[in-house]
């Protein structure tokens, strides 16, 4: 009998070590996810609800996306990458924050349960102790109960109809505010050249925001981007509101020296005369003085 | 016509409620008449009932003078999604709720219990009734009148009429919030009826299970129809609707398991409580735009008064449950291999992962206020908590067979065979792929678990006695479920595969052995939908070409676009294909193909336990082999055959 034992407990040996030997090498595998896609699933997609950039169908997610590769390609890894969302749009951007102040909570409550659970199972189970059971009886006052609970039960319905009266609906808190998001996004596009990308991410906070200062911005873009014709278009539509913004004389100005306009001159010297402490405004003299073709570079 | 009417079975509903409520209230205190008050619930449901069929009637005659059938109701919609279109929206589904909440009282109702418990569990039952009627007349009232009168309709939300399943799901997921009602009043009953009080939880359980079953099923189902219908190919997303539903599982779970053990009061009393509770607590969450969910259909102005019917049970259940009465300790030591052991040590681990769940649920609404920014929970951080923790609760599925065997050695020898091939399984997995550490875990302890549970009913199959009762096999037939559930969780997370890329027409993504080539683009424009799909050549491992038509069809009067996915389903994997997007001229189609393997034992397993809930609940139901002790009571009146009495 005896030696079946040991042949049972060297098979079980024998089985466990090979499972560990299996956990062990399944633990040293990173994975054959391909990088850009689990950076993307950890960060979260700022247009949508509770999905991650990797799942996320947005135009903003899209271009995250591209983000992600891009660094990616330049040679940086994963966590460098995290970090820099993380420094730019803040721990939200992350689908998994680090557990720092509020976020503790998330490994307190389950702790403080499991322990507060245990405790109670020990004390069940403790032999010889007088142990907790059902909940002591109530015995009421029949008549004084009968007048609180009935008050109570009409008080709630009472109540219900008197709160509905005053609620309006919710209004809905957006989980970012995604505009930010695509301009900031925008910005860095512009940053790495690619204006045509940043152009769409301007387009694309645009029709969440109608707002003028972005238009201009999408203006620059373009410009930059060298489509000079819709460049001039969206300086027009902010002029056409305010016809002494600098910034769209600016562009417009610019434009249409590219595409090599009679009207460019006067238009940069209304920018001129409009704004003469304009951080451009020194380059855009050069010009006009050089009489140059500007590049609009 | 039809709205006033509505308004009207509305009100009556809910003063029949709350007649009802103080009828029992009155049969409790001072000992009154049982049949008035059972005529009220009997009534309170038939209120129900007329107020769905009038909102029924008002969706199928296209009567758009009210307001929830024109926001929700529309011409086009095929019969079937217009008679489901009654729970695809907030107003509606409170009828429904009513309405499976008005057949439990009145089913709970009918049954001959302990007199006082009874009349209080009703009591309990019916002010729940009451608040709901309430919020459906004051707050949620589909029936308002709309002006001017719209020609047509929207329809219901597009996702909502996609997947036959609509049909099922909702209904079938309220059968089971509702259900864990009667456990709750029985718990809180108890310390109040005196005498009668204890042994309730005896009482309850059946209930419990039935409500467990549909629970199971509504939560399987709806992680199907995740699958099946939202396109994004995952069936569980930690999304604040889907833990919501699971709280309630997992709490019902832990006390249908406790309640196998004699003389756990304490533990009956608050797992029932916090059952129903956090039944209460989803609806806050889910039905008040509170948190931000991929799939809340609903967004209302009911959270504050949720919240505080929420916060006014959870005082209510402290208070009535709260003090304890010392019991008499028992002599002799709990052995560790013994089942009032492993129960326990299985409910705390459930409610640990509920705990799990519930933070991170509820976090983001901690956050706003504390911070001042929405803080996130994403899957990494139940990946990291709850998905370890359901793994030792596999493991400790794993050592039932050795519960029934009195002999110490007797119980280890049953695990030897059940533990080798649970390692066994890791070794032999983990040597021939790599799936990752949690993943293989689950692999192992499900090997662990099916071996043991197919030793033990071997072994009871050997020996005639009750024990080979179906009814007595419904626990292995829930483990067995919920083991193949965890191997296709594991496995099609572990190994699914997928590529996405924009193919011109006669181009070919491949994914291991499975390939789709594009074959043409087509485009059908309908009266309020037009849909684009995409025509594919499937070869999947050499064999012949299928054709497969995932589609886009988008939908004007919600303004919204719905993919609809191509799902190739096969004994050992899935192959899912989605259309992300279609150029203008039809000739490149961007297309995502993915492989997921074993996903086929998620339904099958979550089938097969919302099933053994059901035989776990007939055989409770046939008349005991021992006579229950008798309770002086008097005879229970005849029963009155109102229009609610369900048979």
């Amino acid at each position: 009998m005896r030696w079946r034992r040991v042949l049972v407990a060297l098979a079980l040996v024998t089985l466990a070590a090979a499972a560990g030997a299996a956990l062990a090498r399944s633990a040293g595998d990173p994975g054959r996810q391909d990088p850009a896609r689990a950076v993307s699933a950890g960060l979260r997609c700022p247009a949508c609800q509770g999905e991650s950039v990797a799942d996320s169908r947005s135009p903003i997610a899209a271009a995250m996306r591209q983000v992600v590769a891009d660094q990616l390609a330049q040679g940086r890894d994963g966590t460098e990458v995290r970090r820099w969302f993380v420094q730019r749009y803040g721990a939200d951007v992350l689908t998994d924050p680090p557990a720092t102040g509020v976020r503790l909570l998330l490994w307190g409550v389950p702790v403080l349960t499991l322990l507060a659970g245990g405790y109670a199972a020990l004390r069940t189970l403790r032999p010889g102790a007088a142990r907790t059971g059902s909940a002591a009886p109530w015995t009421p006052d029949a008549r004084r109960a009968w007048r609180v609970a009935s008050v109570g039960v009409v008080a709630l319905v009472a109540s219900v109809a008197i709160v509905a009266d005053r609620l309006d609906p919710p209004a809905r808190p957006a989980p970012a505010d995604p505009v930010a998001v695509a301009l900031q996004l925008a910005h860095d596009l512009e940053t790495q050249d690619r204006y045509d990308a940043a152009a769409q991410m301007y387009q694309e906070a645009l029709r969440d925001r109608p707002d003028d200062a972005v238009r201009l911005r999408l203006a620059f873009a373009l410009l930059r981007a060298g489509d000079g014709a819709a460049a001039q278009r969206t300086a027009r539509d902010v002029l056409a509101r305010e016809p002494e913004s600098p910034d769209g004389l600016l562009v417009l100005g610019l434009a249409q020296r590219n595409s090599r306009s009679v009207e460019a001159g006067d238009t940069l010297r209304h920018f001129l005369a409009v704004a003469p402490a304009h951080p451009a405004a020194a380059e855009i003299r050069r010009l006009l003085a050089a009489g140059r073709e500007p590049t609009g570079r | 016509m039809l709205g006033d009417l509505g308004t009207a079975g509305l009100a009556v509903g809910l003063a029949c409620a709350t007649l009802t409520a103080l009828l029992w209230l009155r049969v409790a205190l001072f000992g009154a008449a049982v049949r008035t008050a059972r005529r009220g619930t009997a009534a309170t449901l038939a209120a129900a009932a007329l107020a769905c069929g009038l909102l029924e009637t008002a969706l199928l005659r296209h009567d758009f003078s009210v307001r929830f059938v024109a926001e929700n109701g529309g011409r086009d919609v095929p019969l079937y999604y217009t008679l489901t279109s009654l729970w695809s929206a907030l107003d509606g589904s409170l009828l429904l709720w009513l309405l499976v909440l008005g057949g439990y009282a009145a089913l709970l109702a009918r049954r001959a219990y302990p007199p006082r418990l009874h009349a209080y569990a009703m009591v309990v039952v019916s002010v729940v009734m009451v608040f709901f009627f309430a919020l459906s007349t004051f707050a949620a009232n589909p029936f308002r009148a709309v002006s001017p009168v719209p020609v047509d309709g929207p329809g219901p939300n597009p996702l909502l009429q996609q997947h036959p399943a609509m049909g099922v799901h909702p209904p079938l997921l309220y059968a089971g919030y509702l259900g864990l009602v009667v456990p709750f009043a029985f718990a809180l009953a108890a310390p109040l009826a005196g005498r009668d009080g204890p042994g309730w939880a005896r009482l309850a359980r059946p209930w419990a299970l039935v409500a467990w079953a549909a629970l199971t099923g509504g939560v399987g189902m709806g992680a199907w129809w995740s699958y099946a219908v939202l396109g994004w190919g995952g069936y569980w997303a930690w999304d604040p609707v889907e833990n919501a539903s699971l709280l309630p599982w997992l709490t019902a779970t832990a006390f249908l398991h406790t309640t196998l053990v004699r003389g756990r009061a304490a533990w009956h009393g608050a797992l029932a409580c916090a059952s129903f509770l956090l039944v209460l607590l989803g609806t806050f969450l889910t039905r008040s735009g509170a948190v931000a969910s991929v799939h809340a259909f609903t967004d209302s102005p009911l959270g504050p008064m949720l919240l505080g019917f929420v916060l006014l049970a959870v005082v209510v259940s402290a208070v009535v449950t709260g003090r304890r009465a010392p019991e008499p300790a028992r002599p002799g030591r709990p052995r560790a291999l013994s089942r009032a052991t492993v129960v326990l040590v299985h409910g705390v681990l459930l409610v640990t992962i509920a705990a799990v769940v519930l933070i991170g649920t509820i976090l983001p609404l901690l956050t706003t206020p504390l911070t001042g920014t929405r803080s996130t929970v994403g899957p990494a951080y139940y990946q990291r908590t709850a998905v370890p923790l359901a793994v030792v609760v596999l493991l400790v599925m794993g050592v039932t067979p050795a519960l029934r065997v009195r002999d110490r050695s007797a119980a280890l020898r049953r695990l030897v065979v059940p533990a080798a091939a649970g390692l066994g399984t890791v070794a032999l997995v983990g040597l021939l792929s790599r799936p990752g550490p949690a993943a293989l875990t689950a692999f192992g302890a499900a090997g662990f678990v099916l071996t043991g549970l197919a030793g033990d009913l071997a072994h009871r199959l050997r020996r005639p006695g009750p024990h080979r009762r179906p009814g007595r096999l419904a626990g292995l037939v829930a483990h067995a479920g919920l083991a193949l559930v965890a191997v296709g969780v594991a496995g099609s997370s572990a190994y699914g595969r997928d590529a996405e890329r924009t193919l011109r027409v006669g181009e070919t993504l491949r994914v291991g052995d499975v390939a789709v080539r594009l074959v043409g683009v087509d485009r059908t424009g309908g009266s309020g939908s037009m849909a684009v799909q995409a025509r594919l050549a499937l070869t999947a491992s050499g064999r012949a070409a299928r054709t497969i038509t995932p589609a886009l069809r988008y939908h004007a009067a919600r303004d919204t676009a719905v993919t609809v996915p191509a799902i190739g389903t096969g004994p050992l994997r899935d192959t899912y294909v989605t259309l992300l997007a279609v150029s203008e001229d039809s000739g490149t189609a961007s297309v995502r193909l993915a492989v997921n393997p074993l996903v086929g034992l998620i339904w099958a397993g979550g089938a097969l336990t919302a099933v053994s809930g059901l035989l776990a609940a007939a055989a409770t139901a046939r008349p005991r082999t021992r006579p229950a002790a008798r309770v002086d009571r008097p005879r229970p009146a005849p029963v009155a055959a109102g229009p609610g009495a369900a048979t």
